[in-house]
């Protein structure tokens, strides 16, 4: 009678470890957002894109910036693939060459590992000062809190492209630039947010039992404001992912991101934007991608909100 | 009225000008100049009244709101940012213009212009992109109209700024361009790979018996690393802007990169905006970089003695050598002379790589097929009153908004465009050629050394304010560019760019 058996050793007390996933709230957590439709695809298309991010060497068959020169192939060639009827005399080509007969299939690939990286090292560098001001302000209140936060509404105050695109200005053209404006218009963000959930946690009893007991106020942040106050960073971090990419392809767009002939989308479709009625494929593919990588971090974001949202525990 | 140099050391070729009675005007210069009818037809030496110049005080702002000239169009509204419209003036003194309405606008794309204009909101459009040449061909309802590749592009180099100023580094680049590839693949039909900095069609100035040096990518190699310049690092800076010369310039500038990187240069890629880029070339602060010249006339002088004249630091330190020959070729109509003067010149530009000329680049305009008198001009600016589509009005789309309608103090096609329909200059070119014809003068002849030019002007001109022309207006249109004193020597800038590269200073500059 097996089931009688388990049933029976789970309610005894002192019986070892309880499995995983039966109590913690992070195991809860992960299974409610596994059991999520939208989280679900969400998660499959960011994996998929890491691991095309982690492997673009082994996939792409050019490298990015190399040309193919052949007679008979000329530059914007449309995609040639064998299976579907290509004659086999051509390379294949699953996206088409581009205006500098360089294999778009092999770029698209690169600029998922490129595009990655900008939307995590910006969202990353944005949190890690976000979180710091936000805490700080939240926790200290007082003039700390006025002069962090009005710095942080100043900020706001702007459209953040707009704001993107004078930092960049000021900075220069340039990749590193990007990133570094695209973070910077991200941190009032993750402030406002970080400050809100400390100003709730910070009036929680087990603070106040920590403070009694003579905890340092640093130690009380770091070690039980913080923790307690991450779950709505992760969620508005992952939809910040999708806003950072699609800011950084905007300014590259704009010519004031990534240089040629990196491999950016946004770049690549700014450079063929005039190819769009005959070479169609050009600004397609580039622009596809961004579209589903956005659209799979929008969707991971809705998933984890709906699975951390402890309203929704039942 | 006689405006004139007390003598001929103030660094300028102007010596005097005069009126000699109502209608003749006489232009004296300090040194013989074959091209001076090309030069006075150019679209900045337009000719204002000179109630209305002194009214205005030159000033382009002044100007460009009420536009008083006397050409065949007249301004009727500026609506910045989106269009100009205009009106044909009833009381022209020629042929007056076939459609009375014209409207002029502009989109920086091509793809946007060829739009326009398949789906009939435009009559004609300017810079056609070099792969939409087949689309337009294939369209019966639309005409494609090619334009003479009178232009240069060219890579240049700063011989003051490293690694630049070292000869070797110069001539291994050169012998690493592959020009005939770039030409082949990324420029449209029309386009000649370039053996000289002037177009081979001018009957001066190219030499078809000193050719560039071939593509060599060993020979590049090995010139690199006998400078100890193995593993360059090199920045390339260009504008995104599409001209005749360059109409690809971001994949131009990427096929660059590539070249140069099989013969072991990393090149880093930067664009820049267009005027500050310009200026920042002219000041001789670009280390390599990519341009052109469009012609404005058809003479080896518009290319060479602007950019390898004494004045000239957009290649760093001027070549003394060259400057000596260009004044040698300049200052004779003899062909001959001339051509062995450039032919040395020539010699002297493959021996310095200042610059690699690259490609004479091919365009075309493209018009609705029903467009009457649709037509390209090689140096000069459409003539709109010429064309006639069977609608109420012409419209075209450039690929910029025209700064000012003052083109004294202008240099951009763009600009002459626009200013073109309204001013008129005493030559003109003919539609469709490069030669020049009359215009506000009936005709005009010089002395035997070409330094006396007289022009008799055409009697019964009527500006738009309905002022008559006379001798005086064009002696007051001269003088407000040539003389720094002069109370109208306002226009934009003040940098009256064409007169200063015509002819040397200005009046009084010091």
């Amino acid at each position: 009678m097996q089931p009688t058996g388990a049933a029976l050793r789970s309610v005894e007390p002192n019986q070892g470890p309880l499995p995983f996933c039966a109590q913690s709230p992070f195991g809860r957590a992960v299974r409610r957002l596994l059991r999520n439709r939208s989280a679900q695809a969400g998660l499959a298309i960011v994996v998929t894109l890491v691991l095309i991010a982690l492997f673009a060497d082994i996939i792409a068959p050019y490298a990015y910036d190399q040309q193919i020169r052949q007679p008979g192939l000329r530059r914007r060639s449309p995609p040639c693939i064998h299976v579907l009827g290509c004659e086999r005399e051509k390379p294949q080509l699953l996206m088409g060459l581009d205006g500098n007969f360089r294999d778009l299939f092999s770029r698209v690939i690169y600029g998922a590992r490129l595009s990655l990286q900008i939307g995590f090292v910006t969202t990353g560098t944005a949190i890690l000062i976000g979180t710091l001001i936000g805490a700080v302000a939240g926790y200290l209140g007082g003039w700390a809190d006025m002069v962090l936060m009005r710095a942080m509404d100043v900020l706001l105050a702007f459209p953040s492209l707009l704001l993107a695109i004078a930092i960049v200005s000021v900075l220069g053209p340039g990749l590193i630039n990007t990133l570094l404006a695209v973070a910077i218009v991200s941190i009032p963000v993750y402030a406002r947010v970080v400050r809100a959930s400390v100003l709730e946690v910070k009036e929680k009893d087990y603070i106040l039992a920590s403070s009694a007991l003579g905890a340092s106020p640093w130690r009380i942040l770091l070690m039980h404001v913080m923790p307690n106050s991450l779950t709505p960073v992760i969620v508005v971090g992952t939809l910040g992912i999708a806003t950072a990419i699609l800011d950084a392809a905007g300014l590259s767009f704009l010519g004031l991101g990534a240089q040629p002939p990196t491999p950016e989308w946004g770049l690549m479709l700014g450079e063929e934007r005039n190819s769009v009625f005959n070479a169609p494929h050009l600004v397609l593919f580039p622009g596809v991608a961004i579209m589903v990588t956005v659209l799979g971090f929008n969707l991971l974001g809705d998933g984890l909100r709906d699975a951390l949202d402890p309203r929704r525990r039942v | 009225m006689k405006v004139a140099a007390p003598n001929c050391d103030y660094g300028g070729t102007m010596k005097a000008i005069e009126a000699l009675d109502e209608l003749t005007v006489k232009f004296t210069l300090c040194s013989p100049d074959p091209a001076f009818p090309y030069k006075i037809a150019g679209d900045s030496f337009a000719i204002l009244d000179s109630d209305y110049l002194d009214a205005t005080g030159g000033d382009s702002n002044k100007i460009s709101e009420n536009p008083v000239g006397t050409g065949p169009y007249k301004l009727k509204e500026w609506k910045r940012g989106e269009s100009i419209t205009l009106e044909a003036f009833a009381d022209y003194w020629g042929d007056k213009a076939k459609t009375r309405t014209a409207v002029l606008r502009w989109s920086k794309e091509a793809a946007q212009r060829l739009l326009e204009l398949q789906s009939g909101n435009a009559d004609g459009i300017s810079n056609l992109g070099p792969d939409d040449f087949e689309t337009v061909e294939k369209d019966s309802s639309l005409r494609l109209i090619e334009v003479p590749a009178a232009n240069i592009f060219y890579i240049g180099f700063n011989n003051t700024i490293p690694p630049f100023d070292d000869d070797r580094v110069r001539l291994a680049f050169a012998y690493g361009i592959n020009r005939q590839r770039i030409v082949e693949d990324y420029y449209p039909r029309g386009s000649v790979v370039a053996t000289s900095f002037v177009p081979t069609s001018f009957a001066v100035g190219a030499s078809p018996n000193v050719p560039w040096h071939e593509y060599n990518p060993e020979k590049a190699k090995e010139l690199l690393k006998e400078a100890g310049k193995e593993n360059l690092e090199v920045t390339l800076t260009y504008r995104d802007v599409v001209r005749s010369y360059l109409p690809n310039p971001g994949v131009v500038a990427q096929e660059i990169q590539a070249q140069l990187k099989e013969i072991g240069v990393n090149v880093k890629i930067e664009v820049k905006e267009s005027g500050a880029f310009l200026d920042s070339v002219t000041a001789g602060k670009e280390a390599f970089y990519l341009l052109g010249w469009g012609a404005d006339y058809p003479d080896a002088t518009n290319f060479l003695d602007y950019h390898f004249g004494p004045e000239n630091k957009q290649f760093g330190k001027p070549y003394d050598d060259i400057v000596a020959l260009l004044k040698e070729g300049a200052s004779t109509a003899d062909r001959a002379k001339r051509r062995s003067a450039y032919d040395k010149v020539n010699e002297l530009l493959k021996r310095y790589v200042p610059m690699i000329p690259v490609a004479h680049g091919g365009s075309a305009l493209a018009f609705r097929a029903d467009v009457e008198g649709a037509h390209a001009n090689p140096v000069s600016a459409l003539v709109f009153a010429v064309m006639a589509p069977p609608r109420d009005k012409l419209v075209y789309v450039q690929n910029a908004e025209p700064i000012s309608l003052n083109c004294a103090d202008e240099s951009d096609g763009e600009t002459f465009t626009a200013c073109a329909q309204i001013f008129e200059t005493l030559l003109r070119f003919k539609i469709g050629t490069a030669e020049v014809e009359p215009a506000l003068a009936e005709s005009y002849e010089s002395n035997a050394d070409l330094t006396e030019w007289t022009f008799k002007l055409r009697p019964g001109v009527k500006f738009h304010n309905g002022a008559t022309l006379d001798a005086n207006d064009v002696v007051a249109t001269m003088a407000a560019q040539w003389d720094a004193k002069n109370p109208n020597h306002k226009g934009r800038t003040g940098n009256f760019e064409y007169w200063t590269a015509y002819f040397g200073s200005f009046l009084n500059s010091k």
